[in-house]
């Protein structure tokens, strides 16, 4: 046999090995969430479409060593699901296989990845013990300016301040450039305050058919395509509220743009973007990119046919075991199990269960709705004297040096009942204390409002904490909390005030009326 | 050039292009295929069948349990309860669901006692009943809630049904599956009827579900991570560590001794040979072929009304949608045995896992929000009937000093049962580890040296030259059919070898702990 042929065979039997290799290790680890076609499986982030894999290798390299977490933004869609990392799992010559075979078959031969690449990476990231956010990886290596459908963009600026869009025919400008990226920003401006900006270009479009313009602005401005005024956006303020999407018909080739934006203070901001007859996803012609507040999935959780509404999840501002009650007269109350007390009360809507059931659901979910009184934290229920009986251990400390603390309390959760109208009776119980906390929806003074009844039972009087760190004021026969609460003693003990914190204490037997209601 | 050395040459070539040790020599299965054309066949065995949900709801199952009357009842991930009659019936177009409870907090592990349902929610054990009798829970009371609870998603709440003392056994996954920033993450514990919260083992990851087998011994799966290279079922043995170091502090809450600090970047069998409440993995499901993210855990005790795998584990496995089978036996004290794939092609990635023994059908439920499977549905309720016909397996597989037993469903043909060459058998563990995951390492290639049928026909004695204590043993059986013609349905085992067996042994298990309730 010829060493050349020799050496042909030797080589080719080294890369196929190779190529397989990475075929495999792709489908047997990636593929479960990526795709075996690179699509991304059930609603998980594709590779094909998308920027991550393409361009510098360590950023690949870095994704698959440690991993990702936190919200990315994959082909224009956001994602915030946790990428377990690989490392510890694969070696340098299995993840160079996996990223050569990724970058070739699904980011348009973006060009193979080394073994000596991944132990170089893996050499500078030995510390590393999380997984990357997409802000740290981006600022390392961000990706390419994207080439805009936005051809020779001239920019000029206006010094002025102005409240509505100015006659720009009537003005000279104070500075003219090029703008050969194609990319609008109000940073090219050089100002941050009383300026305007006009900018023109053509737009190319690639085919004829509808194009549908997204813009913003803060401050204000107007969208002219073909010479006609598409969109305007007035008055002072911030982008999101007053987005505009328009659609126009355009030919294929190049159709004049203009661009007029004023910033009289605070924020600059300019989105300009469009979704052309073939684009999935909307195409940046502003260097800021507002994907509309991505549908975020919303599912209103709200009191029905008279019954209220629970939702026991990780509600914002009050304790991890948190049980919210939505009541049908609008009022709404979240009760911590961990620390036996009313803590927050608000009106308007209930819950919205779209973040927490939409993916992994991670993190608090604030009340939905409005005016949110925190009443207290802490302990909310203790003994009148002397120490409670209920051991409870609360982390203490941060980092790795943090240690349990042990704390007595009276009481601790027993659950609740409900009636036939959802309305909550929580339980409370330790040695000696057994407390009942039903809660109504009725009116009050003529508004809407919730009617509490406290019980002791037991054999020692048990305090209560009605609100912590509240101003509280006097007013129309009521105490009003936070300034728009009012809580009225409607029977039994009356509460104490003392230092911000408001309190009830029952002996055995007793029963104490609250009621509830917003001013 | 010299003729020696192209030859030498032409023979490296040739060392090149083979394929990777593992395959058998006379095999032709590469196991992502045969995984595929098992599944193909499963219906000649098993009726899968989807369970209608109600329109316009989301029910991502989290738990069953089952209620008199051949009634079911059905957690979400939304922590949405449901009563569902019907669920046993051929004609499913009536089916009736009846909501019981809303949005409770995520409950995982369920169960019918007593008039009330019982639910292990993500912050506390709660009983559920309907005192006016309108289908709806009006009382719900905390039973225990001793355990911390930080505000992360990751820390799930696995609970069991209860025991023969009524006690309800617990596993804590850690917070963000990384730490244990709260009271008992990463621990496991008994709950008595009244309440009491007894820790019973410490070192645990992240769980995917919690059960008992026959003999009342609990077992949980634990998802590849930090110190866990890879997957596996593990025996949850009171008084035990679990590999996990990473909650060890919350020994200081009770009097419970202290678990060991393990070295990383060691093996199991080292560091549990230091440390002797160290109970290894009962059986690894290696990762990425067998397991990825197992879950619920069950035990075939419908004696044949579900198969031939009296007493044997069933393992749900949420990316692959499948349910794996383990057939466990106890050496030297220790649990260990072979994880065999069984079920496949369920429309979601599976949670729980719930045998009727009784009445011989498997419930199993579904979801994929937050994790990939290869089920692309959302969610799902389905249930899996044995059609009567048992299909020719390695049904077990028993530990030999000098080799393996493997005991087949039906009588083999002898010929190619006594042949060596038909099985294939290669070996490697895991790195036992601080960092996330391990590759597969330490690889060896036993030799079987002879297999010898049993008169019966439905036993192999493979006496095996080079077994690794501590290993996984991967065999591969090819050609080895029934007496009646039957090709194997799944060819495949992983058996986890944590002892070997002997007469005399030196392993010691601590005694199991007093109890010490919180």
């Amino acid at each position: 046999m010829r060493p050349s042929s020799l050496l042909a065979l030797l080589t080719s039997a080294a890369l196929l090995s190779a190529a397989e290799d990475g075929a495999q290790v792709y489908n047997t680890l990636c593929a479960a969430c990526h795709g075996p076609d690179g699509k991304g499986l059930n609603g998980l982030p594709p590779l094909v479409g998308s920027e991550w894999p393409k361009g510098p290798a360590e950023r690949s390299i870095k994704i698959v060593l440690n991993g990702m977490t936190g919200p990315v933004e994959v082909a224009g869609m956001t994602y915030n699901i946790d990428m377990p990392p690989q490392g510890a799992v694969l070696s340098d010559e299995k993840i160079a296989a996996a990223l050569t075979y990724v970058r070739d078959k699904f980011a348009g031969g973006a060009g193979a990845v080394t073994p000596a690449q991944v132990a170089a990476v893996r050499a500078q990231t030995t510390k590393r013990a999380t997984p990357w956010t997409a802000a740290e990886l981006l600022n390392a290596h961000p990706f390419p300016p994207a080439k805009t459908a936005l051809k020779n963009l001239v920019g000029m600026m206006y010094q002025g301040e102005w409240k509505t869009l100015p006659d720009f025919s009537a003005l000279k400008p104070a500075l003219m450039e090029d703008f050969n990226a194609g990319v609008i920003d109000p940073a090219q401006s050089g100002l941050k305050d009383h300026f305007a900006m006009v900018w023109t270009a053509q737009f190319e479009a690639k085919e004829d058919g509808k194009y549908n313009f997204v813009f913003d602005c803060d401050d204000f401005g107007a969208l002219y395509v073909g010479g006609e005024r598409i969109a305007e956006i007035k008055g002072i303020g911030p982008v999101g509220g007053r987005r505009k999407e328009v659609p126009v018909i355009l030919k294929k080739g190049l159709t004049p743009i203009r661009l007029e934006y004023v910033e009289f203070a605070g924020h600059e901001v300019v989105v300009l973007g469009y979704k052309g007859p073939k684009d999935k996803e909307i195409k940046w012609l502003s260097k800021t990119k507002a994907n509309a507040p991505k549908p975020r999935v919303s599912i209103p959780i709200e009191a029905k046919d008279g019954v209220a509404a629970i939702y026991r999840n990780f509600i914002d501002k009050t304790t991890p075991r948190a049980i919210g009650i939505g009541f049908p007269n609008g009022l709404n109350l979240a009760y911590s199990a961990d620390n036996l007390a009313a803590e927050l009360i608000w009106t308007g809507k209930f819950m919205d269960g779209g973040h927490h059931w939409t993916d992994r659901g991670a993190g608090n979910e604030p009340p939905a709705g409005t005016n949110v009184i925190k009443l207290s934290d802490g302990p909310g229920v203790a003994l009148a004297s002397g120490e409670g009986s209920v051991v409870r251990f609360d982390r203490k400390g941060e980092g790795k040096e943090w240690t349990f603390s042990a704390v007595k309390v009276a009481a601790e959760f027993k659950g609740y009942d409900l009636d036939a109208a959802g309305n909550p009776t929580f339980r409370a119980a330790g040695e000696g204390v057994s407390l009942t906390d039903a809660w109504i929806p009725e009116a009050i003074a003529g508004k809407p409002g919730l009617r509490r009844t406290l019980k002791s039972e037991g054999d020692r009087p048990v305090t209560v904490v009605l609100a912590r760190d509240l101003t509280s004021e006097g007013a129309d026969g009521a105490t009003v909390l936070g300034g728009s609460l009012s809580l009225r003693a409607l029977s039994g003990p009356q509460p104490k005030a003392a230092d911000k914190l408001l309190t009830v204490t029952l002996k055995p037997g007793e029963t104490v009326v609250l009621g509830y209601s917003f001013r | 050039m010299k003729h020696l050395t192209v030859i030498a040459l032409l023979a490296c070539v040739a060392g090149l292009q083979a394929a990777p040790a593992k395959t058998p020599k006379k095999g032709k299965l590469v196991p992502a295929e045969a995984v595929k054309a098992a599944e193909a066949r499963q219906s000649e065995f098993y009726e899968r069948v989807e369970i209608p949900t109600p329109a316009g709801e989301v029910c991502e199952v989290g738990s069953i349990a089952l209620l008199p009357s051949k009634k079911v009842a059905i957690g979400t991930r939304r922590g949405d309860v449901w009563v569902v009659e019907g669920a046993y019936d051929a004609d499913l177009s009536k089916v009736k669901w009846t909501k019981f409870a809303s949005n409770i907090h995520e409950p995982l592990g369920m169960f019918w006692k007593e008039g009330s349902l019982f639910a292990m929610q993500r912050p506390e054990f709660t009983r559920m009943t309907d005192r006016d009798g309108d289908g709806r829970a009006d009382r719900f009371e905390t039973i225990c809630s001793k355990w911390g609870v930080s505000g992360d998603y990751h820390e799930y709440a696995f609970g069991s049904d209860p025991d023969k003392d009524g006690n309800v056994w617990a596993v804590f996954c850690l917070t963000g599956s990384f730490h244990s920033h709260a009271p008992w993450r990463g621990w496991g514990a008994k709950i008595t009827p009244d309440g009491k919260f007894i820790p019973v083992a410490s070192g645990i990851r992240s769980p995917g579900g919690i059960g008992a087998n026959g003999e009342g011994d609990v077992f949980y799966t634990d998802n590849q991570g930090v110190w866990n290279g890879s997957s596996s079922l593990k025996w949850l043995r009171p008084g035990s560590f679990q590999g996990n170091p990473t909650g060890n502090k919350s020994y200081a809450l009770a009097d419970f001794p202290a678990p060991p600090e393990p070295q990383s970047g060691s093996r199991i069998l080292t560091e549990r040979l230091k440390h002797p409440a160290f109970v290894p993995p009962a059986a690894f499901l290696p990762h990425g072929k067998v397991g990825n993210s197992p879950s619920g855990v069950g035990c075939d005790l419908a004696r044949g009304k579900f198969g031939p795998w009296q007493g044997q584990m069933l393992v749900g496995e949420q990316t692959a949608s499948q349910v794996q089978r383990v057939a466990l036996e106890k050496v030297n004290g220790l649990y260990q045995g072979a994880v065999f794939h069984f079920l496949g092609g369920f429309e979601a990635g599976l949670v729980p896992v719930r045998m009727d023994q009784e009445d011989g059908t498997l419930f199993i439920g579904g979801t994929n929000r937050g994790w990939g499977s290869r089920g692309s549905k959302p969610f799902t309720f389905e249930r899996v009937r044995f059609k009567g016909r048992t299909p020719f397996e390695m049904r077990a597989i028993a530990a030999k000093l000098d080799g393996f037993e493997i005991e087949f469903t039906h009588p083999v043909d002898a010929a190619a049962a006594a042949d060596v060459e038909n099985y294939a058998l290669d070996t490697f563990t895991y790195i036992y580890q601080s960092s996330y995951g391990s590759p597969e390492v330490d690889q060896t290639e036993p030799t079987v040296k002879s297999a010898v049928v049993s008169a019966d026909g439905l036993r192999v004695r493979l006496v095996v030259d080079g077994l690794v204590r501590g290993h996984v043993h991967h065999l591969v059986v090819t050609d080895v059919k029934s007496k009646s013609g039957e090709t194997l349905w799944h060819t495949e085992a992983w058996y986890t070898l944590n002892e070997l067996p002997t007469s005399v042994t030196s392993l010691k298990l601590p005694p199991v702990p007093v109890d010490l309730s919180l």
